[in-house]
C-alpha cells in the first residue's frame, strides 16, 4: 500500500488529502457527502454504535487514514 | 428472499433499502453520479462492475446489465473467469484494480493507479476508484441483505424506471 498520495490534489496549491483529491470529481463528491451525512445525522442506529463500527471497520481493513 | 422486511417497491434492492426512504433517495442520487459525471467510459464501468460481482459471487448484481454497453457472451465468460487478455489496454488497467478491490486492496500498487491515471486522466482515475469501491459496497450490501437476483437491464444506469437495481 502506498504511503503517499497517488493522485495529486485538484485544488492548486492545496495538499493532496481526501477532500482535495476527490475534488477531481466535484459532482460525485457532493452527492457522496450528502449521502454520508444522512448516515451520521439520521436514522435509528445510535451514534456511538456507528462510531464503534466505523473504527472497527478501519482496523479490519487496516486503514490508518 | 431477503430476511429484512420489505416495502412495496419497483426492485428487490429498493424493497429493502426503502426501510430508510431518505437514505435510499440519497444513495440513488449519489450512485447515479458515478455514471453521469462522464469521468469514466460507460463500458469500463460495466466491465469492472461485472467483474466485482463475479468475485463476490453476487448473482443479484451479476444479473443486471447495461443494455447500451451490451457486453457480449465471450467477454462475459472472460469476466467470470478473470481472463482480461482480450480487453483493451485501458479496460485491462481498470480490471486489474477491480480484481484487487474486494479482498486484496492492500495489494494495489502505485503502478496500478498510475496505469489508470494514464488511461483516464486524474479525473477518470478518481471517478473509477470511487466507482470500484461502491461496486464492492453494493455487492456486499446485496449479499448481506439477501437481495434476490432478478435479471434486468439499466435504462438509466444504475436505475431502471427510476429505481435502483
Amino acid at each position: 500500500m502506498s504511503t503517499k498520495p497517488r493522485i495529486q490534489s485538484a485544488i492548486p496549491g492545496a495538499a493532496a488529502d481526501f477532500a482535495s483529491v476527490m475534488s477531481h470529481v466535484p459532482d460525485i463528491t457532493a452527492s457522496f457527502f450528502d449521502l454520508y451525512a444522512e448516515f451520521w445525522q439520521h436514522g435509528v442506529v445510535p451514534a456511538t454504535l456507528k462510531e464503534m463500527t466505523r473504527l472497527r471497520n478501519a482496523r479490519v481493513t487496516d486503514c490508518g487514514y | 428472499m431477503s430476511w429484512v422486511s420489505r416495502v412495496n417497491a419497483e426492485t428487490p434492492l429498493e424493497a429493502v433499502l426503502g426501510q430508510r426512504p431518505e437514505l435510499l433517495s440519497r444513495y440513488r442520487t449519489f450512485y447515479r453520479t458515478l455514471w453521469h459525471d462522464g469521468a469514466v467510459p460507460r463500458r469500463v464501468l460495466e466491465l469492472t462492475r461485472l467483474r466485482i460481482a463475479a468475485i463476490h459471487d453476487c448473482e443479484a448484481e451479476w444479473a443486471v446489465r447495461d443494455a447500451e454497453v451490451a457486453v457480449g457472451d465471450a467477454d462475459l465468460a472472460a469476466l467470470r473467469a478473470g481472463d482480461f487478455s482480450g480487453f483493451e489496454a485501458a479496460e485491462q488497467a481498470a480490471l486489474q484494480v477491480a480484481e484487487l478491490m474486494p479482498y486484496a486492496h492492500h495489494q494495489i500498487e502505485d503502478a496500478d493507479v498510475q496505469a489508470i491515471e494514464r488511461a483516464l486522466g486524474s479525473t477518470g482515475a478518481v471517478g473509477l476508484l470511487t466507482a470500484l469501491a461502491f461496486f464492492d459496497v453494493t455487492c456486499r450490501l446485496k449479499l448481506v441483505l439477501g437481495v434476490e437476483a432478478r435479471p434486468c437491464a439499466f435504462d438509466d444506469p444504475p436505475l431502471r424506471r427510476g429505481a435502483l437495481v
